[in-house]
């Protein structure tokens, strides 16, 4: 009988196929409904946020920096409160990454400013003597894709009822909505309002001039992002 | 019963099952070589008379399930 | 039908070691420039300013590892099954209009889907996602070029004159369906185009599973596409190639069966090892670990069997280069396969992950074990195919060596880098504060870089040799009867 699989070509491929996925079933699926659950506290990206988190992958950001604070003193005291799961439930794809040639971004927004990051991504050595990051000076006349970013939130809305418009419990008791406008149009205005919060903390004239004039620089869109990881 | 201890179940027996498979797969390779029953290493020629004139070392032939 | 005796048909195998040397000098180029980027950060607008979008590290980098894994790799892949599957099933491609033009239309699908992907990649188009970086649009054409490959596979299976499949078919088999199945889950997204009724992007997507699930089925995928890309397949050039280029029947073939089944059922267990201390579940992760740690068995069962292959035949290594590929290919094979189960380990883990000790791990296998094997296997190839003798020995002898020495100086360099780096990030002063900033643990690793980049600028040194190599082979090597085609391959001086 044993001898038998290496003459059946699809009685092998069928075995081999049976012993692999074999792992997935176990391994991935009893987890799913579980791990999805956002603790409280979490809340969707902004159009704005979301905008940025493109540009965070389009520039493969993740190839060097992880968002993952594991459970050891010496991560929590360098970036803060380790990773609970429930915090990355808005999270798609994951941005956790798997490789530390900068430092983890996890709760980058709870210790840097608009203004830090301005400076860092136009010359990183500026800020810190030594960086051996390139300098991102592309994303300071690149125009950010609003329009994607909305249509990836009326698409998460739809197919995963993520809570757009719905009240969301903080950690406070306070309670906070994500709004998100029905209408493209209305994503790039609120998009664009957002903006300009950002941009109150800039200095380079040329960005605070285009967001003015209605469009937003990738830079814009990114620090919204990063400010946002807390 | 949920899910979780459905899984739990599943993978220790289906686990057991092919750790059994398997230990009687090496006894039976082994005990047939020592046997005689059948030749297990005259397939690793396969490779080494490839030349598409060398006969195969077991031909393809229609009345496969008569002989085993 | 004419008179001639047939023949086997290597037209598409030759196509794809065409595309195995171009892509794996891309590959491996761009790989030399983030290298030296690393060590020497201006080198990121070394196109200048103006195109420093599409030259500096970020950007680069996925093109890096998808051009090795998918380009030099899997060209390498189809190369040898366009070899190997015809000889050991005894049936010449030749023999089926069919199946000749599915092969030249996956060849021809595979170029443009490169084409597609290094555009792409430049522009910044990706998903993020490791080695899954392709968009949906990208994505479909890879399960469309995977399909035909497979219909071709199993094609030429069923034309066989061999009743037997060969040890090397199943691991083609098995690389089949596991990068089918592991690239179809962790591919599943959805378009925001067509969903939000034509706003934004025509091509951008998003994923069908979020922050934690999307890790663990990256990962099972990623580990996986190691496995079913970087292992299985290699391990079926490496059963078919290193006994025939010896003349030595495999040491065990009982031993090649068991260590296939084991490998098959472990390996998928494993890739919980790249999620230690995250927010995965505990018992996923514990289970990664231990699996991780058994998964040495099998590797080491099909690494020895090989090793034993030569018994009685050593002298053979030191005669003949093309073996000496292959046995340091199945010795860094066996070197990889136990760091991999020690990184795996919850408390090497920690130290190891995020550091460059795990950038040396995936070198000193994709460099000593993958591409050693995949170069052995062309250069056997090539008087097969070409009718002509190795152009020459001593450069074959001479990249030997500039390679090794390549890989010894990348890995040592990088486990130094990568446990210096886990020490200094861990490290408390007496009163019980951070003893280094970040910055200072990057400064440190300067020398350790540069050590790497020259390394990994050695072994693109060998691999121009190779192309070179090859080439004359290709135009203007001696002439070779089929009866020199025996076993060990002609070489000329």
């Amino acid at each position: 009988m044993f001898h038998w699989l290496e003459k059946n070509p699809f009685f092998f491929a069928v075995a081999v196929f049976v012993v692999i996925a074999f792992a997935g079933l176990i391994e991935i699926l009893p987890n799913f409904a579980q791990a999805s659950r956002p603790v409280i506290g979490t809340k969707p990206y902004t159009t704005l946020e979301l905008a940025g988190r493109h540009v965070y992958i389009k520039n493969s950001c993740n190839a060097c920096h992880s968002q993952l604070i594991r459970p050891f003193k010496s991560e929590t005291d360098r970036y803060g409160k380790y990773s609970l799961s429930g915090e990355y439930a808005y999270d798609r794809p994951f941005l956790w990454g798997s490789k530390r040639t900068g430092p983890d971004l996890m709760r980058v927004g709870n210790y840097r400013t608009t203004d830090w990051h301005e400076n860092h991504m136009k010359n990183p050595v500026a800020v810190v003597p030594g960086s051996i990051m390139p300098a991102y000076r592309w994303m300071f006349k690149n125009t950010a894709d609003i329009d994607t970013a909305f249509a990836e939130q009326l698409t998460i809305m739809k197919a995963f009822a993520v809570p757009y418009n719905t009240e969301i419990p903080m950690a406070d008791g306070s309670k906070v909505t994500v709004a998100l406008a029905d209408t493209v149009e209305g994503a790039r205005a609120s998009a664009l309002e957002e903006a300009k919060v950002i941009t109150a903390d800039m200095k380079d004239q040329a960005v605070k001039d285009a967001v003015a004039a209605g469009t937003i620089p990738e830079i814009v869109a990114i620090i919204a992002y990063m400010n946002s990881l807390k | 019963m949920d899910i979780a201890t459905l899984q739990a179940y599943g993978y220790f027996f289906f686990t057991g099952f092919l750790v059994v498979v398997l230990y009687s797969y090496i006894y039976h390779l082994y005990s047939s070589q020592k046997k005689g029953i059948r030749d297990y290493e005259k397939y690793s020629n396969i490779a080494l008379h490839d030349d598409i004139t060398d006969p195969p070392i077991e031909e393809i032939s229609k009345n496969d399930e008569i002989k085993r | 039908m004419d008179n001639r005796p047939l023949e086997y048909d290597y037209t598409i195998a030759k196509w794809f070691m065409l595309t195995t040397v171009v892509l794996g000098i891309v590959g491996m180029l761009v790989g030399v420039i983030l290298a030296w980027q690393m060590a020497f950060p201006a080198v990121n607008t070394f196109a200048g300013e103006g195109l420093a979008e599409y030259t500096n590290f970020s950007r680069l980098r996925p093109l890096h590892t998808d051009a090795v894994i998918f380009g030099f790799t899997l060209s390498g892949i189809f190369a040898t099954w366009y070899y190997i599957g015809q000889r050991v099933l005894k049936v010449s491609m030749a023999e089926s209009r069919f199946l000749m033009f599915l092969g030249k239309l996956h060849f021809w699908l595979y170029l443009l889907l490169v084409a597609a992907v290094v555009v792409s990649l430049l522009l910044g188009i990706t998903t993020s996602k490791e080695y899954a970086e392709f968009e949906w649009p990208i994505d479909i054409a890879v399960v469309v070029v995977w399909v035909i490959w497979g219909m071709g596979l199993f094609g030429l299976i069923g034309i066989r004159r061999e009743k037997s499949l060969y040890i090397s078919i199943w691991y083609y088999i098995a690389t089949f369906l596991g990068i089918a199945m592991l690239y179809l889950f962790n591919n599943m997204a959805i378009p925001t185009y067509f969903v939000s009724g034509g706003i934004g992007a025509w091509y951008h997507s998003v994923s069908m599973y979020s922050g934690t699930n999307d890790a663990l089925v990256q990962w099972w995928y990623g580990h996986n596409a190691v496995a079913f890309g970087f292992t299985v397949p290699i391990v079926a050039m490496i059963y078919y190639f290193l006994p025939k280029e010896s003349g030595q029947a495999v040491y065990s073939y009982k031993l090649s069966l068991l260590a296939f089944w084991g490998l098959m059922f472990v390996y998928l267990w494993a890739g919980g090892h790249h999620l230690l201390f995250s927010t995965v579940p505990d018992w996923m992760q514990t289970m990664g670990s231990v699996f991780s740690v058994v998964l040495i068995l099998p590797s080491w069962g099909s690494a020895i069997n090989m090793l034993l292959t030569m018994k009685g035949e050593w002298q053979q290594v030191a005669a003949s280069p093309l073996i000496k590929f292959m046995i340091l290919a199945s010795t860094f094979y066996m070197f990889s396969t136990l760091e991999g189960p020690i990184q795996a380990i919850k408390s090497v883990n920690a130290l190891a992950h995020f550091t460059d000790w795990i950038v040396g791990h995936v070198h000193d296998g994709a460099l000593g074990w993958v591409a050693f094997m995949i170069m052995a296997a062309l250069f056997h190839m090539a008087p097969r195919v070409f009718k002509r003798e190795i152009y020459s020995k001593s450069l074959m002898n001479t990249q030997f060596w500039v390679q090794t020495l390549g890989v010894v100086l990348y890995f040592t360099s990088m486990w130094i880098a990568g446990i210096t780096q886990g020490m200094m990030w861990r490290a408390h002063d007496e009163f019980g504060n951070l003893a280094y900033s970040f910055i200072d643990t990057v400064s440190v690793l300067q020398p350790y870089f540069t050590i790497r980049a020259v390394g990994g600028t050695l072994y693109l040194v060998g691999m121009f040799l190779f192309a070179y190599n090859m080439y004359k082979t290709m135009t203007s090597s001696r002439r070779v009867e089929e009866n020199e085609l025996q076993n060990a391959s002609p070489m000329g001086a």
